[in-house]
C-alpha cells in the first residue's frame, strides 16, 4: 500500500519545512525589532505609548479575526468586549490594587466567559441578524458603563500606577508588557488555527452542512469561537485601561471601537496571521498621518475598506504575501519538475 | 446479518407536498445498498432524513438498533456515519489535507487541550495526520495534499470528498449521487473506489444514484421508491425484471 517516497517528494517536504522556518524567523525578527524600538536613539516616551496603542489595536483585531476571519461571522460589537476587559481590570486595580498581569488575565477571562454566554444566544441568529445583535450588545455595554454607579460614567475612574510583579513600570515597561501579550496571543492563535478546533471553525465558515455531517457541533464551536475571540479583545481592553491609567464611559462606550476593529481586521486580512498586524498599524496611524485632516479619518478608513473589499478581499497582508507565495510556489514546482525528470 | 441503518414508515411533507409517504427500508451491515427512483420520488429527502438534516413528521429511525430520530446531523459522525454530497461540498479554500482531517473531527478530543496545543492533543493530531495521509495514498491524492481543493480537477475533488468521509472510520457511508457529472473514466474510478471501500475496509455503503449501470453492477441490494413510497426491493437482477419498476421508469405501454 505504501508508495515509494521519491527524492523529489522528500525534497519538497524539506523545502516546505524550510519555508515554515523562514516564517517563524521573520516573526521572531519582527518581535525583536519591535522590542528594541523604545530603546533606539531618538525615540521618546510618547512614541512608546503610541506603539503600545498599536499593539492594543492589533490584539483587539486578532480577537475579531478569530470570529470574522476564521469562523466567518461578522461582529460589530467587539468594542463591548474591550470595555468589559477594561473595566474588569480597572475595578480590580482600583479596589484591590491587583498586579497588571492579574488584571489582564482577569479582563480576558471575564470577556471570554461573557462571550461564551452571549454566543449561546447570538449564534442562533444567522448572518446579518447576528451582526446587528453584536451591535446591540456594544450599545448595551455602553449604556451600562454610563449609568451603573460603580463604573462612574463619564467621570471615569483614575487608576493607581501600573505594577508588574510588584515593580512599578513606566511607558516603556508598559510597552514591553503589551508586546509580551501580543506575542502570547499570536502564539495562541497560530496554535489554534493549526489545531482541530481551528479547522472546525474554518469548516463552519466554508460549508456548514459539510462541517456538520463531519461531526462538527455548530453551536458549540461557534460559541467557542465567539468566546475565544471575546477573551482576546478583552485582553486588549485591560491593556487599554492601563495605558493611561484611566477609564471612562466617554472612551469605552464609544461604538466606533467596534467598527475600527472590524475595519482593521478586514483591511489587514481577516484570515491571515499577519492581517491584524497590518490592520492595527493602519487604524492607529491613519489619524496620525492625516494630521489636521484627522477629522476625516473615518472617511479615509471607509474608502480604504471599500477599496480593499473590491480589489483585495484577502486584505493588505494578503497582497503583501502574494509575491512571497508565488516565489515559493515556483521553487517547489521547479523541484518537482526535476523529480519528474529523474 | 444485522441492519446497521433502518427507517420505518417515514413520512415527510413540505407544506402540501408529501415527499416521503410511508417509506420503510433497512440496510444490512457490510453490503452495498442502492436507492433508486424516478425524479421527485423522494430519494434526496429520505437521504437527508437518514443523515438527520431533515426531521420526519412521522416514522422511526434506527442506527445499529439505536433510535436516532432525535439526533442532530453532527451527532451521526461519532456513531459511525459519513456522507458525501450530490454536488461536491468541500472546504474549497483549504488544502486537501485539511479537508480530509475534518472528516476525523470527532477524534480531536478535548477542544481546550486541542486549542492550547497540549502534548496529548498534539500527538493525537499527528496520528490523525498520518491516518489522513494513508487515506490520501489509498485514493491517489498524495500529490494534492497541500493544494487548495478548489484548484483540483473534478474527479480529484470527488475523491477528496470520499477521503473526508473515510477519515472518521465510519461503519456506513452514504453517497448522494456519487458519479453525477462524472465522465466514463471518473465513473469507473469511483466505482472501483466504492468496491474497495466495501470489500477491503468492510464499510457498508448506501447510495442514491441515477446511473443505472453503476447501480446494477455494484449493489448487493436495491430499493426502488416512487412518489414517496416503496415500490420494490431486491437484487439487481430482480429489480431489472420487475414490471412495476420498468413501468415507473419507462411509463405504461398503451394498449394498441
Amino acid at each position: 500500500m505504501h508508495a515509494k517516497v521519491s527524492s523529489a517528494q522528500a525534497g519538497a517536504a524539506a523545502l516546505k519545512q524550510a519555508f515554515r522556518r523562514h516564517n517563524i524567523a521573520a516573526v521572531v525578527a519582527m518581535f525583536a525589532a519591535a522590542l528594541a524600538f523604545p530603546f533606539m536613539p531618538g525615540v521618546e516616551g510618547w512614541m512608546a505609548s503610541q506603539a503600545s496603542l498599536i499593539v492594543i489595536y492589533i490584539i483587539a483585531a486578532q480577537g475579531v479575526s478569530i470570529l470574522t476571519g476564521y469562523t466567518g461571522l461578522v461582529t460589530v460589537g467587539h468594542g463591548g468586549f474591550l470595555a468589559i476587559g477594561a473595566y474588569t481590570s480597572a475595578l480590580l486595580s482600583k479596589f484591590f490594587g491587583v498586579d497588571l498581569v492579574i488584571g489582564i488575565v482577569a479582563g480576558g477571562l471575564m470577556a471570554g466567559v461573557i462571550g461564551f454566554a452571549l454566543g449561546l444566544v447570538f449564534l442562533r441568529l444567522s448572518g446579518a441578524f447576528m451582526a446587528i445583535g453584536t451591535l446591540g450588545f456594544a450599545f448595551f455595554v455602553g449604556t451600562v458603563v454610563n449609568n451603573v454607579p460603580i463604573f462612574e460614567g463619564r467621570e471615569g475612574i483614575s487608576l493607581p500606577d501600573n505594577r508588574v510583579l510588584g515593580m512599578e513600570i513606566g511607558d516603556v515597561g508598559f510597552y514591553v508588557v503589551s508586546l509580551t501579550c501580543l506575542g502570547l496571543t499570536t502564539l495562541f492563535i497560530y496554535r489554534l488555527v493549526h489545531s482541530g478546533v481551528g479547522r472546525a471553525f474554518m469548516a463552519l465558515r466554508d460549508s456548514e452542512r459539510a462541517a456538520e455531517s463531519s461531526g462538527v457541533n455548530r453551536l458549540l464551536f461557534r460559541t467557542l469561537s465567539f468566546s475565544v475571540s471575546a477573551a482576546i479583545t478583552g485582553i486588549a481592553g485591560a491593556l487599554n485601561a492601563h495605558i493611561v491609567n484611566y477609564v471612562s464611559a466617554e472612551v469605552f462606550a464609544d461604538i466606533w471601537y467596534s467598527v475600527d476593529f472590524l475595519v482593521a481586521t478586514v483591511v489587514g486580512g481577516s484570515a491571515m496571521m499577519m492581517g491584524p498586524f497590518v490592520g492595527g498599524v493602519f487604524i492607529v496611524m491613519v489619524p496620525f498621518f492625516l494630521e489636521e485632516l484627522a477629522d476625516f479619518a473615518f472617511i479615509f478608513k471607509g474608502v480604504v475598506l471599500i477599496g480593499v473589499l473590491i480589489l483585495a478581499p484577502a486584505g493588505i497582508a494578503g497582497v503583501l504575501a502574494r509575491p512571497v507565495q508565488a516565489w515559493r510556489a515556483r521553487k517547489l514546482k521547479a523541484l518537482q519538475q526535476t523529480g519528474d525528470a529523474e | 446479518m444485522s441492519e446497521i441503518l433502518r427507517c420505518e414508515n417515514v413520512i415527510v411533507s413540505f407544506g402540501g407536498v408529501i415527499a416521503c409517504n410511508n417509506i420503510t427500508l433497512g440496510i444490512e451491515e457490510g453490503k452495498v445498498v442502492g436507492l433508486i427512483g424516478p425524479n421527485g420520488a423522494g430519494k434526496t429527502t429520505l437521504f437527508n432524513v437518514l443523515t438527520r438534516f431533515q426531521d420526519c413528521d412521522e416514522g422511526k429511525l434506527f442506527f445499529d438498533g439505536r433510535d436516532i430520530g432525535r439526533h442532530k446531523p453532527h451527532e451521526m459522525a461519532p456513531l459511525g456515519m459519513a456522507r458525501t454530497f450530490q454536488n461536491i461540498n468541500l472546504f474549497s479554500e483549504q488544502s486537501t489535507l485539511s479537508n480530509i482531517l475534518i472528516g476525523a473531527h470527532h477524534r480531536i478530543g478535548n477542544p481546550f487541550a486541542n486549542m492550547f496545543g497540549l502534548p496529548s492533543a498534539r500527538s493525537n493530531e499527528r496520528a490523525l495526520v498520518e491516518k489522513a495521509e494513508y487515506i490520501a495514498e489509498m485514493l491517489r491524492l498524495t500529490d494534492d495534499l497541500d493544494n487548495p481543493v478548489k484548484n483540483l480537477p473534478y474527479g480529484h475533488q470527488k475523491r477528496v470528498e470520499m477521503a473526508r468521509a473515510l477519515a472518521g472510520d465510519p461503519r456506513i457511508i452514504l453517497l448522494d449521487e456519487p458519479v453525477a457529472g462524472c465522465n466514463d473514466e471518473e465513473t469507473a474510478d469511483l466505482k472501483e473506489i466504492v468496491r474497495r471501500v466495501n470489500q477491503d475496509l468492510g464499510i457498508t455503503v448506501f447510495l442514491v444514484e441515477h446511473d443505472m449501470s453503476m447501480v446494477m453492477s455494484i449493489c448487493d441490494h436495491i430499493y426502488v421508491i416512487n412518489f414517496g413510497a416503496n415500490l420494490a426491493e431486491g437484487t439487481p437482477a430482480e429489480i431489472q425484471q420487475n414490471p412495476e419498476v420498468i413501468k415507473a421508469y419507462l411509463g405504461e405501454e398503451e394498449d394498441a
